[in-house]
């Protein structure tokens, strides 16, 4: 015995705590360990032993022993009773079932679990066992009550369906019935009855749901009739982490789409390609549907991440060609949360972040710095500057990216109330958005109140209104590029070390005069700090409104009345103390609206095996900006900052603008299914848009998709491993409005001129020759398998794409000497093919879950056709010692690849040396060749999530593979020496020298010539573990049970490990992205990407 | 259900707007098609001919062509490659482009008033020619600075402007051209500018005295700089001190004596070519100069130029944040201002009293006594003395030949243009062999042949198909 309780020590444990445990919390504690109990332990285990005249205690070890049974007391029970038997690969059951009298006892198996009470002595064991009446509640995660739900006592069929707002009654239970829920696309639960009377469930979504409905344009549909390449992502993704805009949050997570972060100032522009970039005019961002609404905007700013119920990509041409004009670069539709019929829930979720530079760059400290510029001045013939007894007192100096930088919070609040009944249902939410950035001063913030109130007026009219308001505010830091020091974040790496960045006096440094060997342009980044505010505030509201009338069983008319509005106020001072600044202010205040009508008529009808739903109807849409300015400089106080712009002694010019434009749509869908195995989609939409020419404003863009489930025909009935496969295939032709309104027409701008000291309106044409354009055509076919097996346990889909877009709306140089720049023409064909394939799975289930899902995209575009086979230049950066376009397209080449001279050592004076390319003997622009590929040969993402009971482990790794960075901005910290600039260290220790010609570095001095050259490119691959959250999911038994329903709490951190061989700040970096722009991979001092770490709660009330 | 169907289609007809018209832009702007009639229409028009100019003369222009100087010891940074006389670097080239483009900006937009305003109802005949002459004048202005800077260029006319492949004229055609242009200008422009800042037929003969002494036409630049003289529309402002002349270049002058053609600038649209002249230190201007291109107190011109000249102590100054001896030009200066609003002196009475005292002498063989008292006006006024008053420092026409006459007349003007643009110019006009002498003895250097001539822009030869050739070197 004695010996047994030091091996057996867990066991006994138990025997111990259960003394002094309430049956009342035990059994409390059974139901919520039931959820994750696994049922057929007891039936798989065979225990076999012998034993004689054995005391009960003795016994119940030896079966803990062969087994992971584990007893526990209900009630008195004489432990010393002995007990005999002799038993041969027998169940547990069958065990106890012989002991059970001679030992006076009753079990009950739960799971691994075995509860022993004395036989009739136990009032408690009584009560389990009386007839009484369950009754209770069923809800899916998201609170919304679940109709329709089976409740049965286990091993019967007897029980009973949830109602409407999820309540079940079943009479006649004990406390020892197990009822098992179950319900379509949701995992079975089992419950032992216990002696609770009320017993409300929450059911889990199975790992995938076939039944689940998504969104597609104008409708949904049941996930397992798509026809086309279809994305959804659900709101536990989105809101993972606290993102700026929700378009962050789609990184990774569905295959097919790269989401680009311009750069880590908080607010600022996302790229989201969706299967490559397809224009050089146009924009390139999808379009977002909001609630039905497609938006003006190329980034929705509008909504918070938990407003989200979910967000469907759609990727192929047959999915998107519902938008016409606007699908070629795919859509993205949001859905925000709708209410739910049932008691109201309301749930409270925060976060609370600090972010900090994710690395530093290794430069160099004082006594380097001034080592160094002595160096360069004494291999340029002059006198060096520090002397030694200078740089012995420098050490290691100011650490500016120290100063720049700091440690700043992130914090994200958000109230859902959800409720109604079957006539009224309504959501609101109120969300509080604020990040500040790693830059001082630096910040976005956003407040916003979501509601949705869908009425029910009839069985045949429903009224539903769906609104956001927003008010956020961008304080901007995000000043970049330049160089030498004359940006802030340039500033951040070239400012010396040696410097400080006050003076002893406390006043602001001026670097530029500090040393003769300085850029003019190197500015103290206290300046831009302190005396630059340079702040947007925005008022942002979407609203919705839908009528949606069912005259008859199959028909739904709907009109759909919408406003998108957003009212934009920027306010940019700089201080009188700014270097070079008598103070300027300037106002800036834009208004962007835009209406929506949209009326669809849709008919379902199932005839035999035959289901079609026909769609029809038409839209109009308009957009339009109107824009004011006033400025002026020259103030006596940095009192008046923006608020008394007539004080200024130099009034700037006013400015205002306005723009219209109009799209008419007229559009249909045929949706047919055969015998629920052969499915058609036919779409045709008809676009009519006021920017283009006369003759040339219509569009029409049809597509169709064919998609056969071949799981659903009889030989597949047998292959029982498998539980989905289905074929698909589409084609279709969509558009893009690659050009801004009135880009036709042959208008004269305005501009100023001086006659006599007073300013002179003037009229001219534009730099832009108008001309004729019609739309450009994006053709694309897809072909995609998706595959289930077991269950659907686990899911693949892939998918081939091809796309083709012509017309192609390009700007086509003139000879400057027309006057005019540039002309826009219907010229050009790029092509986009890839492969795209995800995975998802539910590896592990039971007490330990785990699932996982992954996916990974090729894309490869060329460029198939240039206006004259001319290439196209782009991408220009001055970084004054190289002065370039840094990106071509070229026919036959991948969109915007680098462009330059390939480096060739160095020369025998140590000057960097190029490849003389067509031998001729001279470097000149014939030598230039392609450098480098922005484009990524594949980007990928793994999401892997673990849950043991209360506990919860999320891992979220993303990357990008072979594309390349051209990291101009390195330019002058690695290889100038001519403007005082810091250096990174290494150029320090390894640079040319006659003793070291090959070095890493060329010869330190000031007489560089140098040309864009691959050694700017760099491989800009990462794989990022973007998020890793460990969560803890608090029993209710530790919290008043009649307030909280859920309340987890969560410890996560973002970007904390990053592999990449990139030697800048971060690979995540686009500093000329923008929704037209196609330079992209381009690190020009871009604002660093921050890791973050979070912490946060949720709380779902009762 | 008929009926239901037919209302929903109903409401959905009413709700849209009558689609006839939706799709038709109206923008709030003004069309090219209907512009050009009355005289603001036409006014504002012309100033879109002087906004591409003024931005070329407001930063790089002058300093490109100043950095190829002799008056000019060397450039910093991206602006020592102009100041050694090899041929562009890719950057300055990128620069040059822009000026080109800058050029023919302002001639589409002259050859717009050139097309448009005879169709004018609204004008009158005068109306019609002084815009029109105008309009010709600044065209021809333009060529002027292209053809010495490219050499041969497109001739874009009134005619041909919107075509996109036009190839190169001779530089002797385009001379042609522009003496044309010019002189359909005298005879059109009005004897006192319409409003400031405006050309009247004086500022004409002036340009065409230029190109006429520029080209060699030594009796017509005579002529024609006589000509101007003679009207006595123009004297030289009196000076005292060397800070006197501040009257002259000063940011608040707006009109005096000598100016015959100005680009003015004012606080709301200020010259940015101070930048580009001044040191980091704002003893000059309310901002930190760049520096680009500056002097030495050891270079040889700043050590031989006669430290009487009252221009050499208005000119220089010494920098202490560069190298010891910087010197930087304060030629045009704006103290405390962060928006100079200096003139850009595109024709001053100096230019053409030095023209007329060269080009007469070239033309008679000899110095002539007008040409040296036009010499001596610029001389005296430069020391202080009144400009047409003999003075101690006048030169005596007995002590010079022809050559030695031309030499002093080089060597006035650049004294009296530095920080102007000009001398590059000068320097060519002399030839190669001269230019080339020039350069070697104050800066030490042999000039590349490919310097002599910019090339042409990438963005024209890449795109104007009927280009085949560029300059030498290119």
């Amino acid at each position: 015995m004695e010996k047994n309780r030091i091996i057996h020590g867990l066991s006994l444990c138990s025997f111990k705590i259960l003394r002094i445990m309430k049956l009342t919390i035990f059994l409390m504690l059974i139901s919520f360990i039931g959820v994750f109990a696994s049922e057929t332990y007891s039936q798989t285990t065979k225990l076999s032993l012998k034993v004689e005249k054995m005391s009960l205690e003795e016994f119940l070890i030896e079966i803990e022993n062969q087994s992971e049974f584990r007893f526990f007391y209900a009630g008195k029970i004489d432990v010393n009773k002995k007990v005999s038997g002799e038993y041969k690969n027998e169940e547990i059951t069958e065990i106890l079932d012989d002991i059970k009298v001679k030992a006076g006892i009753k079990y009950e198996v739960m799971g691994r679990q075995i509860v022993l009470s004395p036989i009739d002595k136990d009032k408690v064991i009584k009560s389990l066992q009386q007839q009484k009446s369950i009754s209770g509640r069923v809800k899916d995660v998201s609170g919304e009550p679940l109709p329709g739900v089976a409740v049965v006592i286990n091993g019967t069929t007897k029980g009973t369906i949830t109602d409407m707002d999820g309540n079940y009654t079943i009479p006649n239970v004990s406390g020892e019935t197990v009822l098992v829920f179950s319900f379509v696309g949701m995992k079975k639960q089992k419950i032992v009855v216990g002696n609770q009377s009320n017993i409300n469930i929450i059911l889990e979504p199975d790992a995938i749901a076939l039944d689940e409905v998504v969104a597609i344009g104008y409708g949904t549909v049941k996930k397992s009739d798509l026809t086309g390449a279809v994305t959804s992502v659900g709101s536990e993704e989105i809101a993972a982490f606290p993102t700026t805009n929700i378009v962050q949050a789609l990184q990774g997570r569905s295959s097919g789409v790269v989401v680009k972060q311009n750069s880590g100032s908080p607010g600022d522009a996302i790229s989201v390609r969706i299967r490559g970039t397809n224009s050089i005019q146009g924009g390139n961002e999808p379009l977002y549907v909001i609630d039905g609404f497609p938006s003006s905007s190329s980034k929705p700013t509008v909504l918070d991440n938990s407003n989200i119920e979910s967000i469907e990509v759609l990727k192929d041409a047959s999915s998107v060609a519902i938008y016409g004009s606007r699908g070629a670069n795919g859509v993205v539709l949001i859905t925000t949360k709708k209410g739910k019929a049932g008691k109201p829930t309301v749930s409270y979720d925060a976060s609370v972040g600090f972010q900090s530079l994710r690395k530093k760059l290794d430069m160099m400290n004082a006594t380097e710095y001034a080592s160094f510029y002595n160096l360069q001045r004494v291999n340029d013939g002059l006198s060096p500057y520090f002397s030694d007894e200078e740089i012995n007192t420098l050490g290691e100096g100011f650490d500016w990216q120290d100063f720049v930088f700091s440690t700043s919070p992130i914090q994200s609040h958000a109230i859902t109330v959800c409720g109604g009944n079957d006539k009224t249902k309504f959501s609101i939410m109120g969300n509080m958005f604020n990040q500040d950035g790693i830059i001082e001063g630096s910040g976005y913030g956003r407040y916003s109140i979501t509601a949705n109130i869908d009425q029910k007026l009839s069985d045949k009219i429903t009224v539903n209104y769906s609104s956001t308001l927003a008010k956020t505010k961008l304080d901007n830091k995000n000043w970049g590029g330049e160089r030498f020091g004359a940006s802030l974040i340039s500033a951040a790496l070239c400012a010396p070390p040696s410097l400080t960045a006050y003076n002893d006096d406390g006043s602001c440094r001026v670097l530029r005069t500090a040393y003769p060997f300085v850029s003019e342009g190197l500015t103290n980044p206290v300046n831009y700090i302190n005396e630059i505010s340079d702040v947007r505030k925005s008022n942002e509201i979407l609203a919705n409104i839908n009528f949606i009338y069912k005259p008859i069983k199959d028909l739904t008319v709907k009109i759909h009345g919408g406003i998108e509005n957003s009212d934009d106020r920027n306010d940019y001072y700089k201080t009188v103390k700014y270097v070079d600044s008598q103070g300027y202010a300037s106002i800036g205040s834009y208004q962007s609206t835009s209406y929506l009508n949209e009326n669809t008529i849709n008919y379902e009808k199932s005839i035999g095996k035959h289901d079609f739903s026909v769609l029809g109807g038409f839209t109009y849409q308009n957009f339009k900006t109107t824009s004011i300015g006033g400025s002026g400089s020259g103030f006596l106080s940095d009192n008046t900052k923006t608020g008394n712009l007539s004080s200024a002694s130099i009034p700037g010019i006013p400015s205002s603008g306005y723009t219209k434009s109009v799209i008419l749509s007229g559009l249909g869908r045929l949706n047919y299914v055969y015998d629920n195995r052969y499915l058609v989609t036919v779409n045709m939409r008809a676009d009519g848009s006021s920017k283009y020419s006369k003759g040339s404003k219509w569009g029409y863009f049809p597509s169709g998709a064919i998609a056969w489930k071949i799981k659903e025909e009889n030989f597949m009935q047998d292959v029982e491993e498998i539980s989905n496969l289905k074929l698909r295939a589409s084609y279709g032709v969509t558009g893009s409005q690659a050009i801004s309104a009135y880009a036709t027409l042959n208008n004269l701008y305005s501009g100023k001129t001086v006659f006599g000291d007073a300013l002179n309106t003037t009229f001219a044409p534009g730099s832009r020759l108008p001309g004729d354009l019609k739309w450009e055509t994006t053709t694309q076919y897809d072909v995609g398998v998706d595959l289930g097996i077991m269950n659907n346990r686990y899911n693949f889909s892939i998918d081939y794409y091809h796309k083709r877009t012509d017309d192609l709306l390009n700007t086509v140089s003139l000879p400057l000497s027309s006057g005019f720049s540039s002309t826009i023409k219907n010229i050009g064909v790029i092509q986009n093919q890839g492969l795209e394939l995800s995975f998802d799975g539910n590896l592990l289930q039971g007490d330990f879950s785990w699932d996982m899902d992954g996916n990974i995209s090729f894309n490869k575009s060329k460029v198939k056709e240039l206006y004259g086979g001319k290439d196209i230049y782009g991408g220009w950066q001055d970084m004054l010692v190289i002065a370039d376009n840094l990106t071509l397209l070229r026919e036959g080449e991948p969109m915007s690849v680098f462009y330059g001279y390939l480096k060739n050592g160095y020369d025998d004076e140590g000057f960097e040396a190029y490849k003389d390319l067509n031998t001729d003997g001279v470097i000149d622009e014939n030598d230039k060749t392609i450098i480098g590929d922005p484009n990524a040969d594949f980007v990928y993402a793994l999401n892997s999530h673990m849950s043991f009971k209360c506990f919860e482990l999320s891992l979220f790794f993303q990357g990008s593979q072979g594309n390349d960075i051209a990291n101009i901005g390195a330019v002058g910290n690695n290889i100038t020496y001519g403007y005082g600039t810091n250096q990174l260290e290494e150029v320090y220790t390894d640079h040319w020298t006659p003793e070291n010609t090959n070095a890493k570095y060329p010869k330190i001095t000031r007489e560089q010539k140098m040309q864009f050259s691959d050694r700017q490119i760099e491989d800009g691959s990462y794989l990022r573990l973007r998020d890793i959250q460990f969560a803890y999911n608090l029993p209710l038994s530790v919290l008043n049970s009649s307030c909280f329903e859920k309340i987890k709490i969560y410890f996560s951190a973002q970007n904390y490990l990053t592999i990449t061989k990139y030697s800048g700040w971060d690979p995540e970096v686009n500093s000329l992205g923008g929704s037209s722009s196609i330079a992209q991979g381009i690190d020009h001092y871009s604002y660093p990407t921050a890791k973050t770490l979070t912490f946060g709660i949720n709380v779902t009330f009762k | 259900m008929k009926n239901i169907l037919l209302y929903c289609i109903l409401i959905i007809i009413i709700l849209l707007p009558s689609c006839s018209d939706i799709l038709e832009e109206k923008p709030q702007s003004l069309a090219v098609n209907t512009f050009y009639n009355t005289a603001g229409e036409v006014e504002s028009a012309i100033g879109a001919i002087y906004t591409p100019l003024r931005s070329n003369f407001n930063s790089t222009y002058p300093s490109l062509l100043e950095c190829s100087s002799d008056m000019f010891f060397t450039g910093r940074g991206s602006w020592v490659n102009p100041a050694e006389f090899q041929g562009f670097d890719s950057k300055n080239q990128t620069r040059e482009q822009g000026m080109w483009g800058n050029f023919y900006s302002s001639i589409r937009n002259a050859n717009l008033i050139i097309q448009n305003v005879p169709n004018s109802d609204v004008l009158s005949e005068e109306e019609k020619n002084m815009y029109i002459g105008e309009a010709q004048f600044l065209r021809a202005l333009c060529y002027f600075h292209l053809i010495r800077n490219w050499g041969a260029v497109p001739l874009r006319t009134e005619e041909n402007f919107d075509e996109f492949n036009v190839a190169r004229t001779s530089v002797e055609d385009v001379y042609k051209f522009i003496i044309s242009d010019l002189q359909s200008a005298e005879t059109k422009l009005p004897d006192e500018p319409f409003a400031e800042g405006h050309p009247s037929k004086w500022v004409a003969k002036t340009v065409l005295s230029d190109v006429y002494f520029y080209t060699g036409d030594y009796d017509l630049a005579t002529a024609k700089a006589g000509e101007v003289i003679d009207s006595n529309k123009y004297s030289l402002v009196e000076v005292q001190t060397s800070e006197d002349f501040g009257k002259i270049f000063g940011a608040t002058v707006t009109n005096t004596t000598e100016e015959i053609f100005y680009l003015e600038y004012c606080v709301e649209s200020s010259w940015g070519y101070l930048h580009y002249l001044l040191g980091t230190d704002q003893t000059y201007a309310g901002f930190s100069g760049y520096y680009v291109c500056f002097s030495n107190s050891d270079y040889i011109v700043y050590k031989n130029w006669d430290n009487d000249d009252l221009r050499k102590v208005y000119n220089w100054y010494e920098f202490s944040g560069g190298d010891p001896g910087t010197l930087c030009n304060k030629k045009f200066t704006d103290p405390g201002s962060f928006y100079p609003s200096n003139d850009y002196p595109f024709y001053r009475y100096t230019d053409l009293l030095l023209i007329y005292a060269e080009a007469s002498c070239r033309n008679a063989g000899s110095p002539t006594t007008e040409g040296m008292e036009a010499l001596n006006m610029v001389h005296r006024r430069a020391y202080g003395y009144p400009a047409t008053q003999i003075s101690p420092v006048d030169f005596k026409i007995s002590e010079y030949s022809k050559e030695s006459f031309i030499e002093l007349c080089i060597k006035e003007r650049g004294y009296e243009t530095v920080a102007e643009a000009k001398r590059w110019f000068d320097l060519r006009r002399l030839g190669k062999e001269k230019a080339a002498e020039i350069i070697k003895a104050t800066r030490g250097v042999d000039i590349a042949d490919k310097a002599y001539l910019w090339p042409i822009p990438i963005m024209e030869t890449e795109y104007n198909e009927a280009i085949t050739d560029n300059n030498p070197g290119y």
